[in-house]
């Protein structure tokens, strides 16, 4: 085992032990705090699982976050449907996937790479807001669907009832570190190699027997059906669905996450997502519109003084202190 | 705090006479207008995205600050003229510091300068809504009244930006193809290191490239801003539609330009007629997204890179 891959499951360790022992400390309202950071760091880590390993930046991902939730809300919401809760994540799962799947294909195989995805994805992010608040005879409109009943459903006998905050909890950290350490290894086995490949030199890949659209779409179609799962799961605890759900703000927050976080890393935007959120709130209680200022401050300082995130302020101290003991 | 929904660009004009001639000649002349704007904005964008591979996010707030440098001078009882001369400075003077502060030291590091233009924009917006307060800011038209064209009568500003536009147009590809800075633009365009080989400054022609494109899109800002909503979240959609214009026409040529305009603007601005503005922008999208699956080099295919 490689000393890298040994640290990351030593810090996933750690977290999910801090994330077991967290509710003997706190209850009720802080546990539902940290329990909406986590779903939103399962959004980030659905994310960099794209970003982080092929290099393209999607600007658009809350659009699936939104597709996921809207597909809840509507299932669940039809007193019709039986067993919806479980039909309703299945849904929310397939249609962020199909969605992405559709344009995906057209994109990937049409040679679309880089800055060309990011607009189109920001564009589509852009048109499924759009489309939330004025298709408002399913969605709502602007007010967006009130009312979603907490996830409930039976699994051979066992009732699983996720009214309760301890129960919502645990379920929701469940779902988040599977996840996570499913997408690590996915992306550390050949899979992810192959895709580092495709992100260094796409012909190359290409000439070696890679079929490079396929894998970027298979990819993409991946992280865009857990961005879907986070927004199901989201508005089953919120009990609500709005049109920010699927909005450009959400998007751009959800870059800097991952990128605060450190992108690449899986765990860091997760951590990210929940650092970042419990600063956002603080500020917002100050005054609401200085949050995105200062969201557009954090993407400038990133870029010139953090370019690999905060976990490289770690990295850059060592070799900082190895220098100066080299140096004696 | 999010961008509502607003349309795209500008509204169309409904027809007046209930006969086929006058529908086709204000459809054609709504199209047009769309497209005249898109243009304009677009013409930045394919300097920036097209030719200098600088992916710039906050192009959408040129056009912002120029429709209200257009806003403040008419508040401070400045002409409606006098605001579009300063809509173009406007955007220069933000589009010269950007890339001055930012952009031109992320020449090689493409998803930075995606990050940072994007933090800029955000920069801006709120800057805006700090400065000017919330909600939509009236701009008056110089003009009011409607032009009696013989087929149909149709709003004089609108005749007048749909002028303006194409003599801009005009003016940029006479600037680009007959003078000696044009000459060097091309040359910088073509081979970098070979323009830097015969004595160009690259990074200034880089830099005035940039500026100029900003100053249109701040000129596009204030001409479309008696028609639009002018708010500090109005850019993004333009964004969007720029880029489209860039990406479905193909870089590297006015011709491409023309031809990603046509089609972006004319769809939406039929597609309006038939359903809800943000269905039609869907459908666009969608559009785009085929033709580019089927001509990856832009419709209008003249010099590839």
């Amino acid at each position: 085992m490689i000393a890298r891959d040994r640290n990351w499951l030593l810090i996933f360790a750690a977290c999910v032990a801090l994330a077991i022992i967290y509710p003997f400390f706190v209850g009720g309202y802080q546990l539902t705090v940290i329990r909406d950071a986590l779903i939103f760091g399962l959004f980030a880590a659905s994310l960099d699982f794209f970003w982080g390993r092929t290099g393209i930046l999607c600007f658009g991902h809350a659009a699936f976050f939104g597709i996921g939730g809207y597909i809840m809300a509507l299932i669940t919401l039809n007193d019709a449907i039986s067993f919806a809760s479980l039909l309703g994540i299945i849904g929310a799962v397939a249609g962020a996937a199909l969605v992405s799947a559709i344009i995906g294909y057209f994109l990937f195989f049409g040679g679309i790479r880089g800055s060309y995805f990011t607009i189109v994805m920001l564009a589509m992010g852009v048109i499924c807001q759009q489309a939330a608040v004025s298709w408002s005879s399913v969605t709502g409109g602007d007010s967006g669907l009130i009312g979603i009943p907490p996830i409930a459903f039976d699994v051979g006998g066992l009732h699983v009832d996720l009214s309760q905050d301890l129960p919502s909890y645990i379920f929701v950290s469940a779902i988040v570190a599977v996840t996570v350490l499913a997408l690590w290894s996915i992306s550390r086995g050949r899979w992810g190699t192959v895709l580092t490949a495709i992100q260094d030199n796409e012909v190359r890949a290409a000439a070696l027997g890679h079929n490079a659209p396929l894998r970027l779409l298979v990819t993409f179609v991946l992280s865009a059906a857990i961005a879907g799962l986070a927004g199901a799961l989201y508005v089953c605890m919120a009990g609500l669905v709005a049109p920010d759900l699927s909005g450009l703000l959400l998007s751009t927050e959800v870059i800097v996450w991952v990128a605060v976080g450190g992108r690449g890393t899986l765990l860091g935007p997760v951590l990210g997502a929940i650092f970042i959120q419990r600063a956002q709130q603080t500020i917002s209680s100050f005054n609401p519109s200085l949050w995105p200022l200062l969201l557009g401050c954090v993407f400038v300082i990133i870029v010139f003084v953090l370019p690999d995130g905060i976990l490289s302020i770690y990295a850059r101290l060592k070799a900082l202190f190895k220098g100066g003991r080299r140096a004696q | 705090m999010p961008p509502k929904a607003c349309s795209p660009a500008c509204a169309n004009v409904s027809p007046v006479r209930p006969d086929a001639m006058d529908f086709v000649i204000t459809t054609l002349l709504n199209a047009l207008t769309l497209i005249s704007i898109l243009m304009l904005v677009g013409l930045g964008l394919a300097i920036s995205f097209g030719l200098m591979n600088v992916t710039n996010l906050a192009h959408g707030e040129f056009v912002t600050v120029g429709a209200f440098a257009v806003y403040f001078v008419q508040s401070m009882g400045g002409s409606f003229w006098l605001g579009l001369a300063a809509a173009p400075i406007a955007g220069a003077v933000i589009g010269c510091i950007l890339e001055f502060a930012i952009i031109r030291h992320l020449y090689s590091r493409p998803v930075s300068t995606v990050l940072a233009t994007w933090g800029v924009s955000l920069i801006l917006q709120q800057g805006l809504e700090l400065i000017f307060g919330l909600g939509a800011k009236p701009v008056t038209p110089p003009i009011e009244g409607t032009l009696d064209l013989f087929f149909t009568v149709y709003p004089a500003y609108r005749l007048i930006l749909i002028g303006i536009a194409m003599l801009t147009l005009l003016g940029v590809i006479l600037l680009i193809s007959r003078t000696s800075f044009g000459l060097d633009i091309r040359t910088v365009i073509q081979n970098r290191e070979m323009a830097e080989g015969v004595g160009i400054n690259t990074r200034r022609t880089y830099a005035i490239a940039f500026t100029f494109g900003a100053a249109i899109a701040g000129l596009a800002g204030g001409l479309v801003a008696p028609l639009a909503i002018v708010l500090p979240q109005m850019g993004v959609n333009y964004l969007a539609n720029a880029f489209f214009v860039v990406i479905v026409g193909g870089v590297g040529s006015i011709g491409g330009l023309v031809a990603g305009s046509v089609f972006v603007g004319g769809l939406t601005s039929i597609l309006n007629y038939q359903i809800s503005p943000s269905l039609a922008q869907a459908v666009v999208l969608l559009a785009a997204i085929v033709a580019v699956r089927l001509r990856p080099n832009g419709l209008f295919n003249g010099a590839s890179r």
